[in-house]
């Protein structure tokens, strides 16, 4: 189970709203790459990993995906408060406006809503971890270019701080995967799903 | 840097706190008899309980279990974090 507690992960308090840059910033909340897909990626795959090191890492990262979600709601609530109608149409936030107003959706900064098509639980920890260091490099990217286009200190400085912990959860899940590849028969070349398939009795 | 009030510092303090034991409960669910990670862990572990404690009994719980009033329901008491100064 999980306990909420009234307090963000790292700071986020932005002085100045800008409509244009929650638009860009909101594919990291529902976006293909975005913390939705990864916590519930992480908590999906949990289940299929084969020792206890790796429900543990699989259990921690997809919590901490959890408060890096509500670092980015917060970030586009701020962004998007006491916008005036004109600051809407002139940003473009119209297009997410009308079917929103300024409630905080998950979608891709292109509008294609969040589909549970953008991770995969595959019951196979190779398959899976594989996955999973490329999703936090994905998301890494997306954080790289985010900061290309966000020139707000306000917003630059919480958006590094989730940059960073890409690398570190690439790092780990890195270490998860050596681990499970380790646990596999010397003969299993192929690395079958330790999962799933079972060693023949002799 | 914003200039913090008490409140605001506190948080901070709790933030980096929980941040130290984070990257320890990561790095220990894949090195699990480190005993350099296991006694950093420990170390943070009683610095966050404490500064918890502080936080809770001057400005309001930080889980809704904390809630501990006859006259009103804490938890609702105190803004939630994504508002601007709360986190």
């Amino acid at each position: 189970m999980w306990q909420y507690e009234k307090k963000l992960q790292y700071p986020v308090n932005i002085k100045n709203p800008n409509p244009a840059l929650a638009k860009v910033i909101v594919s990291q909340l529902g976006g293909p790459d975005g913390e939705l897909a990864a916590s519930l990626r992480y908590l999906s795959q949990r289940f299929a990993a084969p020792c206890r090191e790796v429900q543990a890492m699989l259990t921690d990262i997809g919590t901490e995906e959890l408060a890096h979600l509500e670092m980015i709601g917060t970030i586009l609530y701020q962004l998007t408060r006491n916008l005036s109608m004109k600051e809407i149409k002139e940003s473009g936030f119209d297009t997410y406006f009308v079917d929103h107003t300024t409630g905080i959706y998950p979608v891709a900064a292109s509008g294609v809503p969040f589909t549970a098509a953008y991770f995969e639980s595959k019951g196979d920890p190779i398959a899976d971890l594989n996955e999973d260091l490329a999703a936090e490099q994905k998301a890494r990217v997306t954080y790289d270019n985010i900061l290309r286009l966000a020139d707000d200190p306000d917003v630059r400085d919480p958006i590094k701080f989730l940059r960073e912990r890409e690398i570190v959860h690439y790092q780990r899940f890195g270490e998860s995967l050596r681990q499970v590849t380790e646990m596999l028969d010397s003969k299993n070349f192929y690395a079958f799903n330790p999962s799933f398939d079972k060693k023949k009795p002799k | 840097m914003p200039i913090l009030n008490e409140k605001q510092k506190l948080m901070r303090r709790i933030q980096q706190s929980c941040f130290a034991l984070a990257e320890a409960n990561l790095y220990l669910d894949s090195h699990p008899t480190c005993k350099m990670g296991l006694a950093y862990f420990k170390k943070h572990k009683a610095e966050k309980e404490a500064l918890e404690k502080e936080y809770t009994e001057k400005y309001g719980p930080l889980t809704a279990i904390q809630s501990d009033s006859d006259k009103k329901w804490e938890w609702v008491a105190k803004p939630f974090p994504w508002e601007r100064g709360e986190s």
